[in-house]
């Protein structure tokens, strides 16, 4: 491939930014359709119960109503709102415990009927027209209170008291004789909370069902292809008869949608097939937060044996993470958090051991980062208690540990790329570092500090699950392309960056690009947008797809031209012998001379990606309001090795987002339950999630290790930048207080409270 | 509860409907007009996505009476710009990267317009404290708060000439 590239690597217009800025894209929740009907959701008040009675004859008999669903009349089928039907490869089993609707609820704001009519304020009024009983039961809501004996069922687990899945356990070297080796062991307990992706569109999905049966549902999930047979699954449907696509926008996902968005497409489907119209479903804002995953909450424990030196000789990280009240993805999450915790550093000997726990809260399940950041937190924070124990400079212990190219590590694939220790030195810099330490004055009630903390993730989910894409370049009669992905673009660029590798390899404008995306029944079979995998994986295919349409093109065009193929390079759509420049002729030209004689170019990418490791090292510099407890972060740096940025704006647009949901991970976001179950933290005015008033100056730094098994070198970027926000963050905090916290969000109460108890 | 006929300008079009007392700006222009570029995140006046621009003030449109806008102008995202000549915020906006899911861009835009309707040299400070109600959960603001300036920018520029 060329090295001067004309299109990847450069700013270009975003192909869906025109539409977003005029306000003329279209997002499900803007979806109307001919008789189409609004459906509502009951939902439980009690944390654990049965439903011993459920009466819907009056709702039925309010005029507008067109049909109620309840577990009597959808389907018993068991499936996961989650995509893990398709990702887990055997031996591991899939966990299904949800239905549509089922006869016990086990969390406020589980699904116990719904409503389709002629309107919202119909359908409403239909919900409280239903008549149920329940028998309450025993609730348990911590999951080390979930995992003893005495506490109540909420499933049938194999693997343990209320374990959804495997209990997972990783190991390299000899733990405990790295333990031996150890001048020093180190071990602390950190408490993770609930955040919420609090992506702006709600969950929604439109479910239509033709007169001979073939349905379409239109909805706002990261994975149109999973999500398909998730629904053909349960409706007993030939894949081939269900069409699942974006409208083609989705206002955000962050994780919460890698398969059902909640339970709106089964929702909005049940109803359809009951009421025989159109039906749209669109949670309402607290409805997405009490019924629809979260990140999960949890504890995490690190051990660690290390030199005099700094050097570390053993790792042991456990995981005891709270699924909630179904395990979407709660058998995957842990082992994120320890394969990605203990693969940051270098270290002989490591283990891991995690898993998650039911208990009667909402269901977590992917966030961005999936685990990572949890485990991050405690990692790093422990990093610098270690530096500091041990005498040594934050940079310094870290730069002697972090995993370089070539060493071994628990990841089933190789570490071939790493800027690791050019972002720490850029990121250094930029932060001014020296200054660490020399900023306060005794007599200072505002105290300043800085921060640092470093990680990795991974560029798609193979071979931990099941990963691969397809996708097809089809050349047009005039010598434009189409490319068709089944990938979905939620905010992320991921039609531009694909177009744009399309247009690289196939030597053509990027304007003479088209794209169709995230529709199950004009792409082939592709797992979704996921786990920063879209410009590696997807990226992978369409590159694919784009040389296999070259190839062609080529093969013809040489036949032409009288030359053979192997000499031939095209050129802003000129095909031409690099022996021979006179031997020239256009795309257009050989594509409509191939049309005349009966012929298509149609490129296919068939792929399963490999795998590589992006790298960060954030720098947070921070205020501390001793009197208040206000901790206010006044600079962020963020250097990340993305391999290659495919278009740098969109590669910095990734890093700045991650790092203010970062910062709200770090300093305010967080659910909180009552002794009832019920959430505390239902709504924006109650969820702290950062404004444009907090954030900060946000620098991004790209460096670009190219990775050799990334299209054009790159590396997954949408969930970096918020690894080690928090743990940056809570190092500097420590650096301005000297107080470490061992739980986050550092709200002005808990650090209220720290410097309080510390006088 | 009676339908009242509600009469505004939306856009400079002068429009006449049927409306519920209980119905809120945002369903009229949404639902019953059918200009869906204005977004519904919450339906309570916390995220800003249904920011429109009534008599000049930026208002969220799902807390706001549909009759209350009796007799006002009432301007969304289709009005500002057409494509041939997009309104300079919608231009930055897409230059400077601060869109990307665009759920929170039209609320977004119509709330800097309404700034800059007023004020063509806002601070950065001026401009956070504008779109403070405005949530976005993808960019961190940063590019947002760089088109808004360079709006403004364009803006003076253009007036200067």
């Amino acid at each position: 491939m060329k090295k001067d590239y004309t299109v990847v690597g450069k700013n270009i217009r975003k192909l869906d930014a025109i539409e977003k800025a005029m306000g003329a894209a279209t997002f499900t929740t803007d979806i109307k359709l001919p008789g189409m009907l609004y459906g509502k959701v009951l939902r439980s008040p009690y944390p654990h119960a049965r439903i011993v009675k459920i009466d819907t004859s009056k709702a039925e008999a309010l005029p507008g109503v067109k049909a109620v669903a309840t577990y009597l009349n959808t389907p018993r089928v068991k499936f996961n709102t989650s995509a893990t039907s398709t990702f887990t490869i055997p031996p591991l089993q899939p966990v299904e415990d949800q239905y549509v609707f089922d006869s016990v609820v086990r969390y406020v704001g589980d699904e116990v009927a719904a409503v389709a009519a002629t309107s919202k304020k119909v359908a409403e009024e239909a919900l409280e027209l239903i008549e149920v009983e329940y028998e309450l039961l025993p609730t348990v809501f911590d999951p080390l209170a979930a995992m003893k004996e005495e506490a109540p069922s909420l499933h049938h687990c194999e693997a343990g008291k209320n374990v959804p899945g495997e209990k997972i356990h990783i190991e390299m070297g000899d733990i405990e004789l790295g333990f031996a080796e150890a001048d020093y062991v180190f071990e602390h307990t950190f408490k993770l909370p609930v955040q919420k992706q609090a992506q702006m569109e709600t969950q929604a999905a439109v479910a239509q069902v033709s007169v001979d049966g073939k349905v379409t549902v239109w909805s706002t999930t990261q994975t149109p292809h999973p999500s398909r047979r998730i629904l053909a699954t349960i409706f007993g449907l030939p894949y081939s008869k269900v069409r699942v696509l974006n409208p083609p926008y989705i206002g955000g996902g962050f994780g919460v949608r890698i398969g059902l968005s909640a339970k709106a497409e089964p929702i909005a489907l049940a109803l359809a097939m009951l009421a025989k119209q159109p039906v749209k479903v669109v949670y309402d804002r607290k409805e997405d937060f009490i019924a629809s995953d979260t990140r999960h909450s949890g504890y995490v424990t690190v051990k660690t044996g290390v030199k005099k030196d700094g050097t570390f000789t053993a790792r042991k990280i456990m995981g005891i993470l709270n699924s909630g009240a179904y395990c979407s993805w709660s058998a995957e999450t842990p082992g994120v958090l320890g394969a990605m915790g203990l693969s940051i550093y270098y270290c002989p000997n490591q283990m891991y051991d995690g898993h998650s726990v039911y208990t009667n809260t909402t269901p977590a399940g992917a966030m961005r980062g999936f685990g990572n950041p949890q485990g991050m937190f405690a990692v790093d924070s422990q990093v610098d208690i270690i530096a500091e124990e041990l005498g040594m400079d934050p940079m310094e212990i870290r730069r002697k540990n972090i995993m370089r190219p070539g060493l071994p590590w628990v990841l089933p694939y190789p570490c071939q790329s790493s800027g690791l220790e050019e972002c720490m030195d850029l990121g250094a810099k930029a932060i001014v570092w020296d200054q660490r330490g020399k900023q306060n004055q005794d007599s200072d009630t505002i105290r300043r500090g800085i921060g640092m903390a470093i990680g990795t993730h991974v560029s798609n989910a193979w071979p931990f699950c099941g990963d691969y894409s397809n996708a097809y370049v089809t050349v047009q009669q005039d010598g434009s392309i189409q490319v068709a992905s089944g990938v979905p673009d939620m905010g992320t660029g991921t039609i531009t960056t694909l177009s744009q590798m399309a247009a690289e390899v196939m030597g053509i404008a990027f304007g003479q690009v088209g794209i169709t995306f995230a529709d199950t029944e004009s792409t082939p079979f592709e797992i979704g947008s996921h786990a920063s995998r879209t410009c590696y994986a997807s990226g992978t295919a369409v590159v694919a797809a784009a040389q296999d349409a070259r190839k062609q093109v080529f093969e013809y065009a040489a036949n032409m031209l009288e030359v053979t193929p192997g000499e031939l390079d095209i050129e802003n759509g000129i095909i031409y012998s690099t022996l021979t420049q006179e031997k020239n002729i256009s795309l257009g030209q050989v594509a409509m001379e191939a049309h005349l004689r009966g012929q298509q170019f149609i490129g296919v990418g068939r792929i399963i990606p490999q795998n590589a490791p992006p790298y960060l090292a954030h720098f947070a510099e921070v205020e501390v309001d001793t009197e208040t407890g206000k901790v206010r972060v006044t600079k962020m740096v963020a250097a990340h090795d993305v391999g290659k940025a495919i278009h740098p704006l969109i590669v910095e647009g990734q890093l700045e987002g991650g790092l203010a949901m970062g910062i709200g991970y770090a300093l305010s976001e967080e659910i909180k339950y009552d002794d009832r179950g019920r959430q505390l933290n239902n709504g924006f005015h109650k969820y702290m999630l950062p404004t444009a008033m907090d954030i900060p100056e946000l620098e991004a730094i790209i460096v670009e290790a190219e990775d050799p098994t990334g299209p054009f070198g790159a590396k997954g970027v949408g969930e970096t930048g918020l690894v080690a926000t928090a743990a940056a963050i809570a190092n500097a905090v420590y650096d301005a207080i000297g107080i470490r916290f061992f739980e986050i969000p550092l709200t002005e109460e808990r650090v209220y409270r720290a410097l309080k108890e510390r006088k | 509860m009676q339908k009242k006929i509600l009469k505004f300008k939306l856009n400079g079009e002068l429009m006449e409907l049927l409306v519920s007392p209980s119905d809120t700006l945002v369903d009229v222009v949404r639902d019953k007009l059918g200009l869906t570029g204005t977004k519904k995140g919450c339906g309570k006046g916390e995220c800003g996505a249904c920011t429109v621009i009534m008599n000049g003030q930026s208002v969220n449109s799902c807390i706001v009476p549909a009759m209350q806008a009796m007799d006002a102008e009432v301007e969304t995202i289709e009005g500002i710009g057409t494509s041939d000549k997009m309104h300079p915020l919608q231009e930055t906006f897409i230059d400077y990267g601060a869109i990307q899911c665009g759920f929170c861009t039209p609320g977004m835009i119509m709330s800097a317009k309404a700034l800059l309707d007023g004020n063509l040299s806002p601070s950065r400070l001026q401009i956070k404290e504008t779109i403070a109600g405005n949530i976005c959960r993808c960019t961190g603001y940063v590019k947002i708060e760089q088109a808004v300036l360079a709006a403004a920018d364009k803006l003076k520029a253009s007036k200067d000439k």
